[in-house]
Parts: structure tokens; C-alpha cells; sequence
């Protein structure tokens, strides 16, 4: 078995002196490469904030996080973007699309960042969208597409340069739940069809019942995990 | 590099496409006004000096002015001055002044009380071929009232209006006029013991101080009154061909061994000092508001892109978060800075070569010792479009920085 996450003591505090906050207060956590892990809890139990520090966006203030072989907590800010688009895809709630660009501009600007040249970059940004259902939708702006469409485009730009590990954080919040059951659907499918290494946060046992394990949090610690369905290494 | 600019320059070309069109055109209105005030305010000040300057050489000095030496009254062998400038090709048209002191009365009629003070004042005469001086100077055009000289008619003279009490009302030295002088009306000159009534035949008004201070006449009566016989001349003005070089043709006369009989100059070395002085004053002053018009610019600028990027802060730190590092972002922003000064200072240059240059030319502004042009030299106009715009990605660049480096995370959740 292979962790390609590797989490320890993982303590994160927000403010100083009497205002200071713990919301996590010492988590462990491991992913293997290829299992879908839902993160769930309800408000302010820490899930979005120990994804946050799974992913690289913020530091934790104790604790070693090891991704794919990196100690992403003694990364540099440059070097931690790097990594970051070098291995990592993301899924907002809000989707988090740039609005002045095109559906397939959205996708195409990190596959840019990685070096490719504008046709390359445009041809996978294209397959991408493809894979997601969006066929013929290329040039929309985000405004002219519903929520559930670009969460579709959040997904194509996550997977498209193909993340090692693709965090998703609540991408059903702002979906309708047909559009919701959708997104899920094809989240699941990428880990499922691809191998993709997934980790999720929702607070909706529905969709979290479609990972390999739920980690349950409250108050800033996991409670339990619960193995849904058994994970076979590929 | 390249990729950063690659993407920089894309993130940054949609964000100008896709704003509000009502918005860009209002942010390149200003940049346009912020340019144009660089531009004209300057250009406005050096204007003034630079009409006076083309007043000075239209009207008195010429493109090559004669004199005589330091050491002497007169221009020494004026006639093979005239005959050399006749035959020279470069040469237009010339005018030969002679000068002299005089006192000069009026009102001696109407005086009834012998222990009044007389009307007189100490007056410039100036003696001129009426047609030559006219060729060269159009100084017809600048009777305001009555005639211009006759080459044929004895006694008559054009009195100049910084004399006349009538149009120095209010002004420094006022006290020193001919008092309500009207066309027709006589005045005494007397040069040592001549003396010799004339008729005013018109009044000159100008701005040009070296003139309207003067009185003209025929050569021919000044000569006879200051017992002139050596008929030499005490200026020489010459109005050279278009295409002629003043410097080159000036050598040629001292070449031609005429620069031991007088002072022979271009009208950049005859300039009076003072507009020279002043010219330098207000180019500084030019420069200063240009200064200051450039601080504005930045400002300006440093505002629209604060708001811009801290508007779309969330949008950066999502940028941030997804792997897109931070100069890229920035560059974008750079690059609508950039957008916004180039678009503004090219309709503020087109505005200003395309129009206002030619409107002042047209219609000058009318400033009591000059008609003020605008002076917008295109040499200057492209320093002040390479400086604000070096600026403006400074002023771009500096906001843009300030919310890009601010950290991911907060920048996503909108936490300060």
C-alpha cells in the first residue's frame, strides 16, 4: 500500500494570545494513491481547514504533511505554488472560475503555467471539457453557463493537467441537487474510471457515501473513519 | 519569462475585453486628460513666450538682424550692405532703419497756460522706406487706426500705441504719452536744434514692444532732420528665403568680409534676454506642473488598479491556489496600466497635434505682451509619453503587488 498522503499531528491556530483559536488540534491522516476519501463534519468541526492544509494552500502551525514524497510544510511560497500546479487539482464551491475567460481559457491557463505551447494547451483543455459533458461550449464565459456547467468546468480545469491528488472542497454547495448528483457522479467516475486520487469535503453523508472511506471530524480532531466500500490498489 | 508574459498578457488582454466598456472609456477619458495636461499646460506657458519670440522676428528683428558695431553709431558702408543683400538669392526681402532720440510734443495748440507743464515725451524715431520696411515686417497690417506711411507724402508719421495715453490707461509708465492723439493730429519732433511739425497718419498697435514704442517715418525726413548725410543706417533687417539657414547665410556675410562694418546676428543670438530668461522660467514652470500632472497620472492609475485587483482578490488567490505564480498576475495587471496610459496619451497626442496645435495658431490667446500659441514639440511630447507611461507600470505594478502577495489562502476565503 502506498500513502500518498502522509499527515502527522497536523495542528493549525488562527489569531494571537487571548484571541488565539485551535481548529485543528492535532490530526493524523493518510490517503493512499488512487482512494477516494470524503472528509465530513459539521460547520466549524476543522474539515475545510485540515483540506486546506492537505492541499497546500495554508501552512499548519505543527505537523508534517508529506505529498508524493514532498514535505510540502518546508516548501517555499514559490516552490509550494509550483507543487501545487505540478500536482494538485482543485474544486471550489463557488466553482472559482476566472469570469473574463472562456470555458476552455479557464482550463487552459494552468496547462499554460506548466509549459505547454497555446495549441497543446487548447487541445487538452478541449478533451477535458469534452470528458465532462461540455461539448460545444468552449467559448462560454462562465456567466453564460449554469452552476452545475461550471462546476463542470472547475473539474476539466482540476483534472486536465492530471493532479496526482484532486481536493474538492464542498463542490455540490451551490448545486441544485440534480446538478449535485451530477458533479458527484463525475468526481466519482474520475476515481473510479482513472484511478484519480481524491479527497473531498461535504457535509452530505448522500455524496460522501460514494468515496472508499469517510473521515468524520468534530471540534478540530477525526472522531472515526468508516471504510465504505474496500480499496484495491491499482 | 516568456510563459509568464504568454499568460500575463492573456489574463490581462480578457480583463480589459470584458470590462465595462462605459468603465475603460472613462479610465482612458482621464489618462487622455491626465496626457493632454501634460501636454498643454506646458505647452500654453512656452506658448506665450514662443508667440512673443515669432512676434519679435515677424515684426522687428527678422531672420538676420544688422547693427552697428559697439564702437560705432552707425552701420559703417550700409549702401554695400544694401547692394550685397539685393543680389544674394537667399535673401527675400531686407529693410533699412535708420534710428534717432527725439523729443516730441503734442497738444502745443490747444496749450494756453505757458507755465503748464508741455505734453512732450522722449520718443524713438525710426526712419524707414515704407515699402522695404513694410515687405519684410507687414507692419501695415498693425495700423489700427488711420494709414500706413505713403512713400510719396512728406510729413506724416505712424506713432506707435504703448506711446499714445489712449491705450496705456493703467499701465506702468503711463504717464509718459502724447495725450489724446487722434489720426490728423499734429505733433513737434525736434532732433538737437531741428525741429519739424508732422501729422500723424496712423497708429501702430502691436505687441511687440520695440515697435509700438517707436514712431515711423520716411527715411528721407528723418535723415534731413538728424543732418544724416553718410546714409548710414542704423539696422538692417532681413527676411531670408524659406529653405535659407540663417547661420550659413549670416557666415557668408562675415565671409564676404562685411562683419568688420557691424553686428551681424541671427535672430536666435539677438533674442533679448529677457525672453530668453523667461522662455527658461517657464519651461521650469512647464516642467513642474508637468511634474505634477504626472503624480496625478499615477495616482489616477495606482487607484484604478488598487480597486481592480482588490475587487478581484478572491480571483487572485484562486489563481494563486491553482498553481498560477504571482508575476503572472501581476503582469496582467501591468499590462491594463499600460493599455489605459498608451490609449489615453495616443488620443491626448492626437488631440493636441490634430487639433489644439493648429486651433492656438488660428486663434491665440490673447495675453497683453503676447499671443500665446500652444508649443507642443514632438521630441518632448514622447519624453513626457515615455515618462508617463514608465510610470503608469510602476503605478500598476505597485497595487497589483501589494494584493498579490497578500496570502492565498485569505485572499480565496476574503479573510483581511
Amino acid at each position: 500500500m502506498t500513502n500518498i498522503i502522509t499527515a502527522i499531528g497536523i495542528k493549525r491556530s488562527y489569531g494571537k494570545g487571548a484571541l488565539e483559536q485551535q481548529i485543528l488540534k492535532g490530526i493524523d491522516v493518510t490517503v493512499q494513491a488512487g482512494e477516494f476519501v470524503a472528509i465530513m463534519g459539521k460547520s466549524g468541526a476543522g474539515k475545510s481547514t485540515l483540506m486546506y492544509q492537505l492541499s497546500g494552500l495554508d501552512e499548519p502551525t505543527s505537523g508534517s504533511i508529506d505529498i508524493n514524497g514532498i514535505d510540502i510544510v518546508t516548501l517555499n511560497e514559490q516552490d509550494r505554488t509550483a507543487f501545487r500546479l505540478n500536482t494538485l487539482g482543485y474544486v471550489f464551491q463557488d466553482y472559482a472560475l476566472v469570469p473574463d475567460l472562456s470555458s476552455e481559457e479557464n482550463v487552459m491557463v494552468p496547462i499554460l503555467m506548466r509549459g505547454e505551447d497555446w495549441e497543446t494547451a487548447r487541445t487538452i483543455a478541449r478533451e477535458a471539457l469534452n470528458a465532462v459533458g461540455l461539448v460545444g461550449k468552449y467559448k462560454n464565459l462562465p456567466g453564460q453557463l449554469s452552476g452545475g456547467e461550471q462546476q463542470r468546468v472547475s473539474i476539466a480545469r482540476a483534472v486536465a493537467g492530471k493532479p496526482k491528488i484532486l481536493f474538492a472542497d464542498e463542490p455540490t454547495a451551490n448545486l441544485d441537487s440534480v446538478s449535485g448528483k451530477q458533479v458527484i457522479k463525475l468526481i466519482s467516475s474520475l476515481n473510479s474510471d482513472f484511478g484519480q486520487t481524491i479527497v473531498m469535503v461535504t457535509h452530505e453523508r448522500e455524496y460522501a457515501e460514494n468515496a472508499h472511506r469517510i473521515i468524520n471530524m468534530s471540534d478540530g480532531l477525526v472522531i472515526n473513519e468508516e471504510r465504505l466500500r474496500e480499496f484495491t490498489p491499482r | 519569462m516568456l510563459r509568464t508574459l504568454r499568460i500575463g498578457l492573456l489574463l490581462g488582454l480578457r480583463q480589459i475585453q470584458r470590462a465595462n466598456i462605459w468603465t475603460t472609456s472613462l479610465i482612458i477619458f482621464v489618462m487622455a486628460i491626465t496626457f493632454l495636461n501634460l501636454i498643454a499646460v506646458s505647452g500654453i506657458l512656452v506658448g506665450l513666450i514662443v508667440g512673443s519670440e515669432r512676434a519679435v522676428q515677424s515684426k522687428s528683428i527678422g531672420d538676420i538682424i544688422i547693427t552697428e558695431r559697439d564702437d560705432e553709431e552707425t552701420i559703417l558702408q550700409t549702401q554695400r550692405f544694401a547692394q550685397e543683400l539685393a543680389l544674394a538669392p537667399e535673401v527675400d526681402t531686407y529693410t533699412v532703419r535708420f534710428t534717432a532720440s527725439a523729443l516730441v510734443e503734442a497738444n502745443y495748440t490747444t496749450r494756453t497756460d505757458l507755465s503748464e507743464k508741455a505734453n512732450t515725451i522722449n520718443g524713438r524715431l525710426v526712419g524707414v522706406d515704407p515699402a522695404a520696411e513694410d515687405s519684410v515686417t507687414k507692419i501695415s497690417e498693425n495700423v489700427v487706426e488711420g494709414e500706413y506711411l505713403d512713400p510719396s507724402e512728406d510729413g506724416y508719421v505712424l506713432v506707435g500705441s504703448r506711446i499714445l495715453d489712449r491705450y496705456t490707461e493703467g499701465l506702468p509708465d503711463s504717464e509718459d504719452t502724447l495725450k489724446d492723439m487722434y489720426p490728423g493730429d499734429k505733433i513737434l519732433i525736434t532732433i538737437g536744434e531741428a525741429t519739424k511739425e508732422f501729422t500723424i497718419k496712423g497708429i501702430l498697435d502691436l505687441k511687440v514692444d520695440e515697435v509700438s514704442a517707436k514712431i515711423f517715418m520716411p527715411e528721407r525726413e528723418l535723415r534731413r532732420l538728424s543732418d544724416n548725410i553718410d546714409r548710414n543706417a542704423n539696422e538692417i533687417s532681413i527676411k531670408l528665403k524659406q529653405s535659407t539657414d540663417p547661420i550659413a547665410f549670416k557666415e557668408s556675410l562675415v565671409r564676404a568680409g562685411l562683419g568688420e562694418y557691424a553686428k551681424i546676428r541671427t535672430f536666435d543670438e539677438a533674442l533679448p534676454k529677457f525672453l530668453i530668461d523667461i522662455k527658461k522660467t517657464f519651461n521650469i514652470l512647464g516642467i513642474f506642473i508637468g511634474a505634477i500632472g504626472i503624480v496625478v497620472a499615477s495616482i489616477t492609475i495606482f487607484i484604478i488598479i488598487f480597486i481592480n485587483a482588490l475587487s478581484r482578490q478572491r480571483q487572485i488567490g484562486i489563481l494563486k491556489g491553482i498553481g498560477i505564480e504571482r508575476h503572472v498576475i501581476e503582469v496582467a495587471y501591468v499590462l491594463q496600466a499600460a493599455f489605459y496610459a498608451v490609449t489615453g496619451a495616443t488620443i491626448g497626442t492626437l488631440i493636441t497635434y490634430g487639433f489644439l496645435v493648429g486651433f492656438f495658431d488660428r486663434n491665440p490667446i490673447d495675453f497683453p505682451f503676447s499671443d500665446g500659441i500652444l508649443v507642443a514639440d514632438p521630441m518632448s511630447t514622447l519624453t513626457r509619453f515615455g515618462i508617463l507611461f514608465v510610470i503608469t507600470l510602476f503605478a500598476g505594478f505597485l497595487p497589483a503587488w501589494i494584493i498579490v502577495k497578500q496570502n492565498t489562502l485569505n485572499s480565496i476565503l476574503g479573510r483581511k
